[in-house]
């Protein structure tokens, strides 16, 4: 039956669904510059990684009215952590070894992309990369499938992970020019982490960047892996990575000094895959604290001059803006509870405290290893210069002793306590401007900011809700069952706008009645 | 690393999903259809049309997707079974339309015996004969190496494991499950258990290094008794709610190690009073059973439920477990190494 419902669809897509097969479903690489209101191009919906929309039909005033328009369920026990791209009406997303394509205006399935695969992590799929008519797709075996995305029909299949060695794949690549650009994950294995550009055509290595040296050399780290998705200045012409922790993880003797580039921001040149600069974030890390969090881009002013900056909200605990024409610090300072440093260099690097390393008899530590925030994204509101972040204020306990040894993990670690909280911060100071609970244990839910000043994100218990930006008070939720992994999106087609979330295994779309839709219509005449 | 975890408690909701029916009555052997696929044409294609896309051809499964269903009547009774295939299960889903007469012969199919592994190997290492019955039956959540998987524990490094010899107390886990875990019971013969040991012993031997390490008794023994003593007393203002001789008489046999540690820095699933106002001035007080930004429910002195949204009602929650959380940010590890010292002389 399912098999007959399918081929019906594509028939009829081929019959004429499509009046302008040459244009629908294809994404130019140079859109993503400049996204259009009916899109969601890439992870982070642009290259700023701001994940903030000028979409202003819900507004602080409606948004109480919000409903929902569709949902679109799985089926399937997998969470969606991915973000979902929005191309011509078309919405691509996805869960370990799946893909589907649904219908950005009703909800319903065009395809549906199905490869069990045995070996590597199954943790998570972050979502598909475009370019022209073709998604890009990692799986957790290591390879980038490349696929139709008119019907889901593989291209082609490479493997850029070995997957024997201990790496897999999760994340959502970046479509840079004609550079797919994609990123590893695996630390149980003492690995070298790289960045890797393939030709999005033809599926062949362009460069890698290696994070590390190769395994085994004396007195060095191995790690920093590459999970979560960059952002990229085209005017500078470099991608910022963030980098993941050293192995062995929590037993750092045989690797003394920095770690470089483990627990880094990186600044790459996408066509060569040179490195222009590289922060270490955390330097000689022994809590996995991968820096891998979203290095956001922002244009302004810092403390009255005119910067081009990048801000990352760590998961060891910091945040930093630094100036990302040259990778200098402009501020790092902690963002809730951290008991793991002596203070802060002048260069902007927090100072490690030895007596916190993890130890035989337990160290408590503050965040735990999950982190003061992790995968998921914040957001930059422009107009209240306010970084908004889904914080865990949390404590663990961190053990290592020898007889752990020197690979892979080297240790155990225990968390205690911990809970949500979305912060606001002034990216001048650092200070938080206001602070919204969002439950015991903590959230999984990004942020998105409109510029009609509204923050959607969702709390631990599976509200999704809709805050002010100026003050962090609710003004609209609705119960979905389950907290969210993922990160909030919107877009407008049809003169609707469109806030998408997912909880569990199911896709939410939710959007104004028309009668408030006509109301803000004429608010804006 | 990348791990999504964002705390223990979302980790078990996030797992939170049940496949399994736990428990399970044995099979009686009349029951056992011993027949070969070619007898039962009809079960063969209702199989081929409704299960074998996820399921196989053979019936092997695709871990860890799919679970295998070679050896389901060793969990299943078909009454158990044919439940499961009308009103589905997780991303199993349902077929409520199937004929008696079909679902009689889907079930014969499914639950026919195939040479089982412990038989047709049997110059095979008791090991081997094991891996065969562990990926049919135990690999779909322990993983095929035994190392654990989304559902299931790792269990070369479970203690019961580690206590093993010869399988005599992995047999009794296997044999009898764990009530009111997702561990079902299996019928297995005990030398079949006895290859399902071998295996997982010798994944324990064998396993990749890398993983998670663990934490003895004897690490947590730095700590001094007496300064231990005087902070529960003193500084740390535990005596404002403990006491040696009352709640706490006993903990050290009650709990040791890192368990015991954990639980006297901050106790997991603390239960909470809370104290409803309602508009008319009644007041109702129970167990704190759910607090979101919006809800508070809360558990009577019956066990009954009640809930409210918060903008109706004034409410007090009581919640002593916080002093553990204030407490976070004045310890010094040497503060919780003393405190640990004294709490294990409560036994």
């Amino acid at each position: 039956m399912k098999f007959w419902k399918y081929a019906l669809v594509v028939v009829a897509a081929a019959l004429g669904g499509l009046p302008h097969p040459g244009i629908a479903q294809s994404l130019n690489p140079a859109a993503i510059e400049h996204p259009a209101p009916d899109s969601w191009p890439t992870y982070h919906g642009d290259y700023s990684g701001r994940r903030h929309s000028a979409l202003t039909q819900i507004t602080t005033q409606n948004v109480g009215y919000l409903a929902l328009s569709w949902a679109f369920q799985t089926n399937q026990n997998a969470e969606i952590k991915s973000t979902p791209l929005l191309v011509d009406g078309i919405l691509y997303f996805t869960v370990p070894d799946n893909i589907w394509a649904v219908d950005a205006r009703s909800g319903h399935m065009l395809w549906h992309y199905n490869k069990p695969t045995e070996d590597g992590d199954h943790i998570g799929q972050r979502g598909v990369a475009m370019y022209k008519e073709w998604l890009y797709f990692l799986t957790p075996n290591g390879h980038l499938v490349s696929l139709d995305a008119r019907d889901g029909s593989v291209r082609w299949d490479v493997v850029v992970a070995d997957v024997n060695k201990g790496y897999w794949t999760t994340m959502a690549p970046l479509v840079v020019g004609n550079h797919v650009i994609v990123g590893v994950s695996g630390d149980l294995d003492n690995l070298p982490g790289y960045l890797r550009a393939v030709d999005p055509v033809n599926g062949n290595a362009q460069w890698q960047w290696d994070s590390t040296p190769p395994a085994g050399t004396v007195n060095s780290t191995t790690g920093g892996m590459t999970w979560i998705t960059g952002t990229y200045d085209k005017e500078l012409n470099l991608i910022y990575w963030g980098t993941g922790n050293p192995t062995p993880v929590l037993n750092g003797k045989t690797r003394p000094g920095e770690n470089l580039y483990t627990c880094s921001i990186v600044a790459i040149n996408p066509d060569t895959g040179k490195l222009a600069w590289g922060f270490s974030a955390s330097p000689h890390d022994t809590h996995d604290w991968d820096a891998v969090e979203v290095p956001v881009l922002v244009d302004g002013t810092f403390h009255g001059s005119p910067q081009k900056m990048l801000m990352q909200a760590s998961r060891n605990g910091y945040f930093f803006v630094l100036d990302r024409t040259n990778g200098k610090s402009l501020l790092t300072v902690p963002f809730g509870p951290v008991n793991w440093t002596l203070g802060v260099d002048k260069d902007g690097h927090p100072i490690p405290n030895p007596a916190k390393e993890p130890a035989p008899d337990g160290r408590l530590i503050a965040p735990d290893e999950g982190g003061l925030t992790n995968f998921r994204s914040p957001s930059f509101d422009p107009k209240t210069g306010l970084f908004l972040v889904d914080a865990h204020p949390s404590y663990s306990l961190y053990f290592a002793k020898p007889a752990d040894g020197a690979y892979g993990w080297a240790g155990a670690d225990y968390g205690l306590w911990g809970k949500g909280l979305l912060e606001a911060i002034d990216y001048q100071t650092g200070k938080l401007r206001w602070t919204h609970d969002l439950g015991e244990d903590g959230s999984g839910a990004g942020v998105l900011t409109t510029d009609s000043g509204l923050t959607f994100t969702g709390d631990g218990y599976g509200n999704v809700m809709a805050l002010g930006t100026r003050n962090g008070k609710t003004l609209w939720h609705a119960g979905t069952g389950v907290g969210m992994s993922s990160s909030p999106i919107t877009y407008e087609l049809d003169g609707r706008q469109y806030v998408l979330t997912s909880s569990g295994g199911v896709l939410f779309a939710w959007a104004l009645p028309d009668a408030a839709i006509r109301t803000a219509a004429a608010r804006h005449k | 690393m990348e791990k999504d975890r964002v705390a223990v408690g979302m980790m078990k909701r996030i797992y939170a999903f049940t496949f399994f029916v736990a428990a399970v009555v044995a099979l009686p052997a009349s029951i056992r259809v011993h027949a070969q696929a070619s007898q039962n044409q009809e079960g063969a294609a209702s199989y081929a049309k409704h299960c074998s896309i996820c399921h196989g051809d053979q019936r092997e499964g695709n871990i860890p997707g799919f679970p295998p269903l070679l050896d389901l009547s060793r969990q299943l009774t078909p009454q158990q079974i044919e439940s499961l295939v009308r009103t589905g299960k997780g991303r199993m889903p349902a077929f409520p339309k199937l004929s008696q007469q079909e679902m009689a012969s889907l079930l014969r199919f499914i639950t026919a015996s195939e040479p089982s592994a412990g038989e047709s190997n049997a110059s095979a290492s008791l090991a081997e004969v094991g891996r065969h019955l562990f990926q049919r039956n135990c690999a779909f959540c322990h993983g095929r190496d035994a190392a654990g998987g989304e559902t299931g524990p790792d269990l070369t490094r479970s203690k019961l494991v580690l206590a093993d010899v010869n399988g005599n107390q992995i047999s009794d886990v296997i044999r009898n499950g764990r009530p009111g875990t997702k561990m079902p019971a299996f019928r297995l013969s005990n030398e079949e258990m006895r290859s399902v040991a071998a295996f997982i012993h010798h994944e324990g031997g064998s396993s990749r290094p890398g993983g998670r390490r663990g934490v003895d008794v004897r690490d947590l023994q730095t700590g001094d008794v007496a300064a231990g003593k005087a902070y529960f007393n003193g500084t740390g203002g535990c005596a404002k709610c403990h006491s040696p001789t009352g709640d706490l008489a006993g903990v050290a046999s009650r709990f040791q190690g890192l368990k015991l540690e954990e639980r006297m820095l901050y106790p997991d699933h603390a239960k909470s009073h809370v104290t409803v106002t309602l508009p008319t001035g009644q007041q109702i007080t129970g167990l704190l059973a759910y607090r979101d930004e919006f809800t508070i429910g809360l558990r009577d002195s019956n066990r009954v439920y009640h809930s409210w949204p918060v903008t109706r009602i004034h409410f007090i929650v009581d919640s002593p477990v916080d002093a553990h959380v204030d407490l976070f940010s004045k310890y010094t590890d040497d503060d919780i190494h003393n405190l640990m010292a004294y709490v294990q002389t409560l036994r």
